[in-house]
């Protein structure tokens, strides 16, 4: 019946994937909080309440996305309580004229809280699009397209997947002179 | 590259700088530890009401008048058919509890009905499956015992599902907790007539399309339930499609009722959250009523 490896082994498997991942977690809430000590409750919090409430997990293949929605939770929980939301919006951000001047990482950190997740899951985290949807709980072309507008924001052209790039719409970066 | 595609680089190495230092990982460590206990708690919690439940179970042949009735009806069954504890295993430590109790299946060979034979093939075949599914639990069981640090808590049990004189049902209940508690039963029915093992499609007309009507009743019965009462969630039209209950299988638990109604038992977790525990469809007669069987 194929019933019994994954009922013995959600606790197991959610613990394990804790022990291995724990540092990607911290990362993103590190990106989010900026110390330590917060990036780090995020996560312990995080990794009580995961095996605390394991038996709501279905089954163990979806484990991975399941704990990672917890600790965005807790990021996002972490966040709502500091009051230090990011400008909701970057479109204020000077033209591309003077893009060298643009503090890159000033432009990352004042996109939507979903929308900088989505680009550093893609692109620092290396995750494909479906996983991301499925992580933040929306539909693959919602993910594609916050995606687009954000890339369009920072002004940056890179590598994607899943996405059809189109130079029109996306600032292109001049690769030579 | 670009001056921003450097700065971008520059930033991603950034992430990935910052990692849990010593203390918080030993921190974290702890924590699982701890959400495991508290998670016994729940479990411990759990297993003391099934234990009420049964003995609720138990004592329904004396109080129910239906029930009752439903036992006096089968006099045939205590001729040829009984069901005895083959293996009991118990094993209690501070971290692992079993407590397993395997069924067995007894047919009376000297039985002069030409079911006999038959009833007693199957009930071997069944007595095999019941014996290899235990074996398997307790190996696990076992297994992670060796685990110093872990917590488990296995129960094996079974019940007698005998309401008509045509059909036999052993329901073998099978509950395991190992941080999250899970409990999954396995259906085991003799047609009585013919001593033949029962399938679900047996209870059809040949190549009838039994599982359209019946996965047409779960659904509009699970969409009636949500709708009348909040705390019922089932995994339909629910945010991951592939969750969603679609259609029942030749694997899903089965048994027929006192009216001889089909009743469908999915396992926890299989069609709703498994807060809901193991979930029932009685599917209406009519529903059926034009590719059954008889």
């Amino acid at each position: 019946m194929g019933l019994l490896p994954w009922k013995k082994t959600k606790a197991k498997t959610v613990e394990d994937l804790l022990l291995t991942n724990y540092n990607q977690y911290f990362r993103l809430a590190y990106s989010y909080v900026h110390n330590d000590d917060d990036a780090g409750d995020i996560v312990q919090n995080a990794a009580y309440k995961a095996i605390k409430n394991c038996s709501q997990l279905k089954e163990t293949q979806y484990a991975a996305t399941w704990l990672y929605r917890i600790v965005i939770n807790e990021i996002f929980t972490f966040y709502g309580q500091k009051k230090t939301e990011p400008l909701e919006d970057a479109e204020e951000l000077p033209q591309e004229d003077s893009y060298e001047d643009i503090d890159l990482k000033l432009a990352l950190n004042s996109l939507p809280l979903e929308d900088k997740m989505i680009v550093e899951l893609k692109y620092f985290e290396d995750m494909k699009l479906e996983e991301i949807a499925a992580i933040l709980d929306l539909n693959i072309n919602t993910v594609k397209s916050r995606l687009y507008r954000s890339l369009k924001k920072l002004r940056l052209m890179l590598e994607e997947d899943g996405i059809n790039t189109d130079s029109a719409l996306c600032h292109k970066v001049h690769k030579n002179t | 590259m670009s001056i921003r595609e450097e700065k971008w680089n520059e930033i991603k190495q950034e992430y990935h700088t910052h990692n849990m230092n010593e203390e918080q990982v030993d921190h974290m460590k702890k924590n699982i530890q701890k959400a495991k206990k508290d998670q016994r708690h729940i479990i411990r919690t759990i297993a003391a009401a099934a234990a009420a439940a049964a003995i609720i179970i138990t004592i329904l042949p004396n109080t129910s008048k239906s029930a009752a009735y439903a036992m006096s009806r089968i006099p045939i069954l205590s001729k040829w058919v009984e069901v005895v504890t083959f293996r009991d295993y118990q094993y209690d430590d501070e971290r692992h509890t079993a407590d397993i109790n395997v069924p067995e299946i007894k047919t009376d060979p000297k039985t002069d009905s030409p079911a006999g034979e038959t009833i007693q093939k199957t009930a071997e075949e069944i007595n095999a499956e019941i014996d290899s599914i235990s074996k398997q639990l307790i190996e696990e069981f076992e297994e992670n015992a060796k685990d110093q640090e872990g917590y488990q808590d296995m129960i094996v049990t079974s019940e007698v599902i005998a309401t008509t004189e045509k059909y036999f049902t052993l329901k073998l209940i099978c509950y395991q907790g190992a941080g999250s508690g899970a409990e999954w039963d396995y259906f085991y029915t003799i047609n009585l007539e013919t001593g033949e093992r029962l399938a679900l499609k047996d209870l059809f007309q040949k190549n009838s399309d039994y599982m359209t009507p019946i996965n047409e009743s779960i659904t509009a019965q699970m969409k009636s339930q949500m709708a009348s009462d909040e705390n019922i969630v089932y995994w339909i039209d629910s945010d991951i499609p592939e969750w969603n209950f679609k259609t029942i299988s030749d694997e899903t638990g089965f048994y027929l009722n006192e009216k001889e109604e089909l009743v469908i038992c999915f396992n926890e977790g299989d069609v709703a959250p498994m807060y809901m525990g193991c979930v029932e469809f009685v599917i209406p007669k009519e529903a059926l009523a034009s590719i059954w069987a008889e």
